[in-house]
């Protein structure tokens, strides 16, 4: 049974099956954000009066500016930041009144991926992706099964025992994806997993990212790539001066 | 918590030591120099104490019996203190060290009630005849609380004693004294006292013993020592205080050392949804090892340096207590300070950290 929930979080490889398991639409949304401003202790507004509903099973593209927003309403999601006026809504958790408490809680139900990857230097691979399930106090056993599967799935099994330092940076980020879904969550944040790898290694990233997606994890990707979002053809969200300026479909910028 | 969790977090901690073994030893350091300082202080204390109280149990009084010598003394001494100067009662009062404590007080007040009292060794019942009668008077003295022993001095014995410390030029005098066949020294006995803090009212109950003539006691230096031993028993608790709180201090500053530079460790741990006690576990488990650690290392350089300093000293002084009689409760003092300020230190520095988020450590 786990065995087959990892696998449909990572998704088959045969692009048939892919579209076999599609999610289905459903109407409440995963993500949304109701006349949502945020503005910073400095001054700076960051987001000015957003509105955005976005739903389970969907792969949404951020895209803007340097100091266009993309930041803040990626915290705004994780509860790394609040919002100074509206609603954040995000796996049925009201962040606006959310006690610290529950953060954790919050947390664990999205996986996140860094772009500076984020990996604890002093641990190997394997353990890097097991602290994540150690901290939702997973058995040791299932710990071990899981993890190499995880790290097989990325193509990283026989790297279980390497240091974060001793891999690429390609390597690295597939460690950083293994780690945040290896607790199979309904949602996965990318903050511009591509920033530090090379182009070949970015298409293999979102590949996968998209293969996740298929099989059901909604995916919400910050990217400054264009050329990534023109092609893998999802929903694309544009922010500028802390506003959605467009909202698209199939990877019309 | 789970206890997957807890077993994790436990092997966490000590994999931490490990991983960041610089830091630990940093930490280690610092708190084994507080350590081994407050070691020292306390073992000093100790020491003090003990040889004062070996001081104090060395410290006997002498106690002259009632005779038909001290009663041809007190005569003697009564003549010329009725033909001297009234100024004279002022000199014989300083010279407190050799006259009788009881005589000396009432001879130094100069008050005419006082003077009424002084004649009441004479009276023929409280004499001294032989010494069958001095033993029993030692048997009385040995009633008293805080008498610890009682050890009778003959008037032949003590005459002998005198010869054998006397000056050379003295000693002629003893032996005229002998040809005349008369002994001038009074049957005696020197006592030795339980404690110095009741010392005044103790020759107080031996000069009412009856038979007892005088008593010849050293009030100054007792005095002396139980100031010196109460006067570095306050320095050593003052010692040990202001150390212990260097020692928490410094070691909460490593600490915060170590949890700067673990940052992005604990900002990894939040964004995957650990809880803050999760995050704060491994830490404290941490701090405890460091600080057992520390207390082991502390200990046994005590250990070595408190026998090289036995061995070193001289025969005339010496280390009254030895080490294997302080080993657990030093341990144990230092296994406290080592968990407190490594456990505690943690705690309350990561929770400066607990509360930031993603980008925020950054800016810290």
């Amino acid at each position: 049974m786990e065995a087959q929930l990892f696998e449909n979080a990572f998704g088959p490889a045969d692009e048939n099956e892919i579209s076999a398991v599609a999610p289905k639409p459903q109407t409440k949304p995963i993500i949304e954000f109701r006349g949502v401003s945020k503005t910073y202790a400095t001054g700076t507004h960051a987001l000015n009066d957003v509105n955005i509903q976005i739903h389970p099973g969907e792969f949404v593209f951020v895209v803007g500016a340097s100091g266009a927003g993309k930041s803040t309403f990626m915290k705004l999601i994780m509860r790394e930041e609040k919002a100074n006026a509206g609603e954040v809504i995000v796996n049925g958790y009201n962040l606006t009144d959310l006690p610290r408490k529950q953060v954790p809680m919050l947390r664990r139900t999205m996986g996140i991926v860094f772009q500076d990857f984020r990996l604890i230097p002093t641990m190997d691979v394997f353990d890097n992706v097991a602290f994540a399930m150690h901290v939702v106090g997973e058995k040791p056993n299932v710990i071990r099964r899981e993890v190499a599967k995880a790290l097989s799935q990325v193509g990283l099994g026989h790297k279980a025992r390497s240091k974060p330092a001793e891999l690429s940076g390609g390597e690295q980020q597939r460690v950083g994806l293994a780690r945040a879904l290896i607790n199979k969550p309904t949602l996965l944040i990318a903050d511009e997993p591509t920033g530090n790898v090379d182009p070949n290694m970015s298409y293999e990233i979102v590949e996968m990212l998209s293969r996740i997606n298929k099989a059901g994890t909604t995916v919400l990707m910050v990217t400054h790539e264009h050329n990534l979002v023109r092609d893998f053809h999802h929903r694309v969200i544009m922010l500028e001066g802390g506003k959605i300026v467009a909202d698209n479909a199939e990877g019309a910028i | 918590m789970k206890i997957q969790s807890v077993r994790y977090l436990t092997r966490e901690g000590f994999r931490n030591v490990w991983v960041n073994r610089l830091m630990s030893i940093a930490s280690i350091g610092v708190l084994v120099a507080c350590m081994v300082l407050i070691g020292f202080a306390i073992l000093l204390t100790k020491n003090v104490n003990v040889y004062m109280s070996n001081l104090e149990q060395q410290n006997v009084v002498m106690v002259y019996f009632n005779d038909e010598n001290s009663v041809i003394y007190q005569n003697a001494s009564q003549l010329s203190s009725a033909d001297a100067s009234s100024n004279s009662s002022d000199s014989d009062s300083s010279d407190s060290d050799s006259s009788a404590k009881a005589s000396s007080d009432s001879t130094s007040s100069g008050d005419s009630d006082k003077e009424e009292e002084a004649p009441k060794i004479p009276e023929s019942a409280y004499l001294i005849h032989n010494e069958e009668e001095a033993k029993k008077v030692c048997a009385e003295l040995e009633k008293i609380g805080n008498v610890e022993s009682v050890e009778f001095i003959s008037k032949d014995e003590a005459l002998k004693r005198a010869k054998e410390t006397a000056l050379s030029d003295m000693a002629g005098a003893f032996e005229i004294l002998d040809e005349e066949g008369g002994n001038p020294m009074s049957h005696g006995a020197r006592v030795t006292l339980k404690s110095m803090d009741i010392f005044e009212q103790t020759i107080r109950d031996i000069e009412k013993t009856a038979g007892v003539h005088s008593v010849v006691s050293h009030a100054e230096l007792a005095k002396t020592i139980a100031d010196i031993k109460s006067g570095i028993s306050m320095i050593c608790f003052w010692i040990i205080g202001i150390l212990a709180v260097i020692a928490l201090v410094i070691v909460s500053n490593t600490i915060r050392v170590t949890m700067y530079n673990r940052k992005l460790e604990i900002s990894i741990m939040k964004a995957v949804g650990a809880t803050d006690a999760f995050i704060r576990l491994p830490f404290i488990i941490e701090g405890i090892i460091l600080g057992l650690v520390s207390a082991i290392i502390s200990e046994g350089i005590l250990y070595f340096c408190y026998r090289v300093a036995a061995d070193s000293m001289g025969d005339s002084f010496t280390l009254s207590v030895p080490f294997g009689e302080q080993a657990l409760l030093l341990f144990g003092i230092f296994a406290a300070i080592g968990i407190v300020a490594g456990a505690l230190g943690s705690a309350f520095m990561i929770g400066k950290y607990l509360k930031k988020e993603g980008s925020e450590f950054k800016a810290l």
